[in-house]
């Protein structure tokens, strides 16, 4: 392990701790977003620059934006929330489960050449062909959920009361 | 504009061909040792953009004058050449104002968290055929990812500012640069369509033999080779996607017409309005890096990149370059600033659904050139 992947990956923890620890949840956000581009930087060091380059370009630019969004958008954002020792701790469990679980997934698997042929297969080019041929099925089933995740967002945002404090961007939509 | 018309790229080229993903002479290449390549890349980088800043906000204040017909700085240096120089002596010696309340850790990153990505952004360029600090596949998809981290400094800024007219900038460039990256990146997509070449182009690239290579219209590198391989620049073919970049850069880059994240008639100076000294010039740094790396991006999309007849490879890039520039500079001091609901209706009203029809378009295009 050289000493670029040991720094990342230390950036990475303590951004993910951030995320999990501070009170103010917009500090967590951007913990959050340090810990996935220091993942991103992982990815690039360990082989696959297209999982990194993804991985700024969808999580660091695209789901911690909607994060920030979020904050934005609520009506109170709270520098103290804090879910209960209890919930927190169920969480925590349930990473881990989910993490033990990938884990075992992926050790228990084959195991990956280290030959050009296996790092080949990040080649952009090729997972193109893979996602709009063999996989377009499975591609296009992805793109409903995303369809139905943003419906079930619209319903929750329009089923509350009316909001005490406009946010920017929805009232700038809901005028006619 | 065939490549056989600038010789000098030819011996360089001639190697990019041998190595279809690949351009061999980038600056690792010349420095054996990684790291140091690496470090005198960013240098070169540095000193590059650091120029380009001094120059720019020049040319900003003379254009801005000739427009006005008024002089601009015309006292320090020859036509005032050093006027941002010595602006730029006064920030460093200037004291560091923190405002009392600010949320110390955003306040201070976000300079640096606006400023960093731009940078990596401009590494990943080709000057010219081989000239980049570093050249992968995914050029342009980093380059637009990384141009996109910027927003998450913007509202660092004006969050942590503990003020209500930057956290109001910082909300409205947010909510912009998210709507305008939609266009932005749709046009770049129809483009991509026509740059890729998977069963490969012929180059006549000035060599004894014709080579084919598969070109990947993802990688900057090859979409520029492309462009040398059909024979004309993709502005002759996608006019509308030229254009509709054209605007969405201006707003990403939060340029007039679209600078209402600081507009400042209302906002005072938007999200960086607590920022001082160096810090302020930081945001002042990344803002026209930034306008630099759109001009990049559309050089090397739309104008053929490095492509042009007599002169070497850098200097037509950095001509059109510059040339896209100048043109930002003037829509800027010609056009009156948005209303923030026009700024959205334009967007998602005009540019998105046309945009996808230009990309449609493109698709059919790409099947029958």
């Amino acid at each position: 392990m050289s000493a670029v992947t040991l720094i990342l990956m230390v950036i990475a923890l303590l951004g993910a701790l951030v995320a999990v620890s501070v009170r103010d949840i917009v500090h967590a956000i951007f913990g959050l977003a340090g810990a996935l581009l220091a993942l991103a930087a992982l990815f690039t060091t360990l082989g696959s620059p297209l999982v990194g380059a993804m991985e700024v370009l969808i999580y660091v630019g695209g789901i911690s934006v909607a994060m920030i969004f979020a904050v934005m958008l609520s009506p109170h954002v709270g520098r103290d929330l804090r879910e209960t020792p209890a919930r927190r701790l169920g969480a925590a469990l349930i990473a881990s489960l989910l993490f033990a679980g990938a884990a075992l997934a992926v050790l228990s698997g084959p195991a990956v050449p280290d030959t050009p042929e296996a790092a080949g297969a990040f080649d952009p080019a090729l997972v193109g062909h893979a996602l709009l041929g063999d996989w377009l099925l499975a591609f296009e089933v992805l793109s409903v959920v995303l369809l139905l995740a943003i419906m079930g967002a619209v319903i929750i945002a329009t089923r509350e009361p009316p909001a005490p404090a406009d946010a920017a961007p929805a009232a700038e939509e809901a005028r006619p | 504009m065939s490549a056989a018309l600038h010789p000098a790229s030819a011996p360089a080229l001639a190697q990019a061909l041998s190595t279809p993903h690949s351009l061999p002479h980038t600056a690792a290449d010349l420095v054996a040792q990684p790291w140091l390549a690496s470090l005198l890349g960013v240098g070169a980088i540095m000193a590059f953009l650091t120029l380009n800043v001094l120059f720019l906000i020049w040319a900003e204040r003379k254009v801005s004058a000739w427009i006005q017909r008024r002089m601009g700085p015309t006292e320090v240096g020859p036509y005032g050449l050093f006027q941002t120089l010595a602006d730029m002596l006064k920030l460093i010696s200037k004291q560091l104002i923190t405002p009392s309340h600010v949320d110390r850790p955003l306040y201070l990153l976000a300079p640096l968290v606006v400023f960093a990505p731009v940078v990596v952004a401009v590494s990943l360029f080709p000057f010219a055929p081989g000239l980049a600090v570093t050249d992968v596949d995914l050029g342009l998809l980093l380059v637009f990812a990384f141009a996109g981290l910027g927003i998450i400094g913007i509202f660092m800024a004006g969050w942590g500012s503990n003020n209500k007219y930057a956290l109001l900038g910082a909300m409205r460039s947010v909510a912009q640069n998210v709507s305008y990256e939609i266009p932005l990146i749709l046009s770049a997509l129809a483009v991509v369509l026509l740059a890729s070449h998977p069963e490969g182009v012929t180059l006549e690239a000035g060599t004894p033999s014709a080579h084919t290579v598969p070109l990947l219209g993802t990688s900057l590198a090859h979409i520029t080779l492309a462009q040398e391989a059909q024979g004309y620049w993709f502005v002759l073919v996608q006019p509308v996607a030229f254009v509709i970049y054209f605007v969405a850069a201006l707003a990403e880059t939060n340029r007039a017409p679209f600078d209402i994240p600081e507009a400042e008639s209302e906002l005072v100076a938007g999200f960086h309005t607590e920022y001082s000294g160096m810090r302020f010039a930081m945001f002042f740094f990344a803002e026209y890096t930034n306008m630099l790396v759109v001009s990049m991006v559309a050089t090397v999309l739309f104008l053929g990149g490095w492509d042009g007849p007599l002169l070497p490879g850098p200097v037509w890039f950095f001509l059109k370059t510059y040339t896209l520039l100048f043109g930002m500079i003037w829509v800027r001091w010609t056009w009156p600033r948005l209303r923030f609901d026009q700024l959205m209706r334009l967007c998602w009203g005009l540019l998105v659904p046309v945009a996808i029809l230009n990309l449609l378009g493109a698709a059919v295009l790409a099947e029958v050139l």
